[in-house]
């Protein structure tokens, strides 16, 4: 799962290069590279490789929570410009969501901080193995670093679910269901601290339907858009084609 | 609920014993799939027969009336109301007639274009429509009011729908029948000149409030998908 997550955000990325390159909703193309860093830096060979090469303190694992934040920060002002919920930019951009995301980033920071970092671990989980005050922190960090996205998401939430209901084109429907599915999975991910032990799975199939849901429900936005449009990515290519009149 | 499909094969071997489903397919521009799903499911749709009879030059309400759920349609059909008759005329033919009404003498009168028209569903429920009809069709079918509406909307009815619709109203069955499209205004038997005569019994007053409502629908779904594309082109601005 983790493969075919970072197989389609890569894969979306991608295949928006040229139209960025054209200039077109550049910050669209960045989210979505931001995306599979993420996914990449949550994958053990990657992060191992990347982390030694930044001192092997774990320090990559609090620049993948930033890169998280920056990449839902986007999307959040990106999905309530799009879905025209004004009231969700405000708690986005306004006060209430720096407040939110200083909180998130103080208390990554400090967790980071009294945790026992050496010794390089995607998901920290030989610095969890140490000892259970380390484990203890561990989970705290990763509650702390869940805090922003789910506030995103749950502020979104209720512009996405009014798109799906309305009566606008199916994939737009489409994807605004896929946006509440994803943006419902990062507000389940709070619960994780009383996920008991053994249930993990349950926590990474949470984890990657959020992401997945909400890269393909972009996707399918562009995808309609290409489809409305088809002439416009044909201008673009060729500005003598748009010439004519 | 669709013709039976044991019963339409009956049908289409008393009306052309001698022609293969091949060939019924072929001068009927029915997909030979789409009639064969439909035999197998046991459902054949009304408008498969429609297809069928006008290929073989039958009218297809007697077809229809050889049905048990469509048993109505046999005999002399009641003829369409006035109300009817004008509902099944398009907006800008209304509009026409408005202005060849009330400008001077010499406008040039242009026959209506054929029914249906982009709104002939809904405007035929309302002319025969006395406040409460919704609520009986939703009685005597089961069907939700809302799904009604939606049908409404789309310009679209079940030929089951349009038929205990008319029964519910109390009127003559063919008005839905042709509102909906499944058969035309001659096929229905009604006079070729009968909506320009409903048309023109009306007087100018009554005329012009019709013509004013219609235009006042026509806007309301006018701005209803200009601010459903604004929507749309905001999200694929920020998102796409």
């Amino acid at each position: 799962m983790q493969w075919v997550t970072l197989l389609v955000c890569g894969g979306l990325a991608a295949a928006r290069a040229p139209s960025a390159l054209r200039g077109e909703n550049r910050s669209m193309f960045g989210i979505l590279l931001l995306m599979t860093l993420a996914i990449l830096l949550s994958m053990q060979a990657p992060y191992v490789a990347i982390d030694q090469v930044l001192g092997g303190h774990n320090v990559t694992n609090l620049i993948l929570r930033f890169i998280i934040f920056g990449a839902i920060f986007l999307v959040g002002i990106r999905v309530a410009r799009g879905f025209a919920a004004d009231g969700a930019l405000r708690l986005i951009t306004g006060w209430a969501g720096v407040v939110a995301i200083v909180l998130a980033g103080v208390a990554v920071i400090v967790t980071f901080l009294l945790m026992d970092t050496p010794g390089s671990s995607a998901g920290l989980t030989s610095v969890a193995a140490k000892d259970g005050r380390n484990a203890a922190l561990v989970e705290y960090y990763g509650a702390a670093g869940r805090l922003y996205p789910s506030y995103i998401s749950l502020v979104l939430l209720p512009a996405m679910v009014r798109v799906f209901r309305s009566r606008l084109p199916v994939l737009i429907r489409a994807a605004a269901l896929l946006l509440s599915v994803g943006a419902v999975a990062i507000a389940l991910s709070l619960l994780f601290p009383i996920i008991p032990r053994g249930m993990g799975i349950l926590r990474f199939i949470v984890n990657y339907t959020a992401v997945l849901c909400y890269v393909l429900g972009l996707a399918l936005i562009w995808l309609d858009k290409l489809r409305s449009h088809p002439l416009a990515r044909l201008r673009g290519t060729h500005p003598a084609a748009a010439a004519p009149d | 609920m669709p013709l039976p499909a044991k019963a339409f094969q009956h049908w289409l071997h008393s009306v052309a014993p001698a022609m293969s489903t091949a060939d019924i397919c072929r001068i009927s521009g029915v997909k030979r799939t789409t009639l064969a799903q439909q035999l197998v499911r046991g459902k054949v749709a009304e408008a498969t027969l429609v297809s069928i009879s006008r290929a073989l030059g039958l009218n297809p309400l007697d077809g229809l009336a050889t049905f048990e759920s469509y048993a109505g349609l046999t005999g002399p059909s009641r003829p369409p109301t006035p109300a009817e008759l004008v509902s099944q005329i398009a907006t800008p033919d209304l509009l026409r007639a408005v202005i060849a009404r009330t400008a001077p003498a010499g406008t040039a009168v242009l026959a209506l274009s054929p029914a249906p028209h982009a709104t002939s569903v809904r405007n035929w429920v309302d002319a025969i429509d006395d406040g409460d009809l919704r609520h009986r069709v939703s009685a005597a079918t089961g069907i939700a009011p809302q799904n009604f509406s939606a049908q409404l909307t789309a310009n679209r009815l079940t030929p089951e729908l349009a038929m205990a619709t008319s029964r519910a109203a109390g009127v003559g069955f063919t008005g839905g029948l042709v509102a909906t499209g499944l058969l035309t205004e001659a096929e229905a038997g009604w006079r070729p000149d009968a909506r320009q005569a409903a048309l023109d019994a009306l007087s100018t007053g009554e005329l012009a409030l019709l013509a004013g409502d219609r235009l006042q629908a026509l806007g309301r779904t006018l701005r209803r998908q200009e601010q459903e594309q604004a929507q749309t082109e905001k999200i694929w601005e920020n998102l796409g």
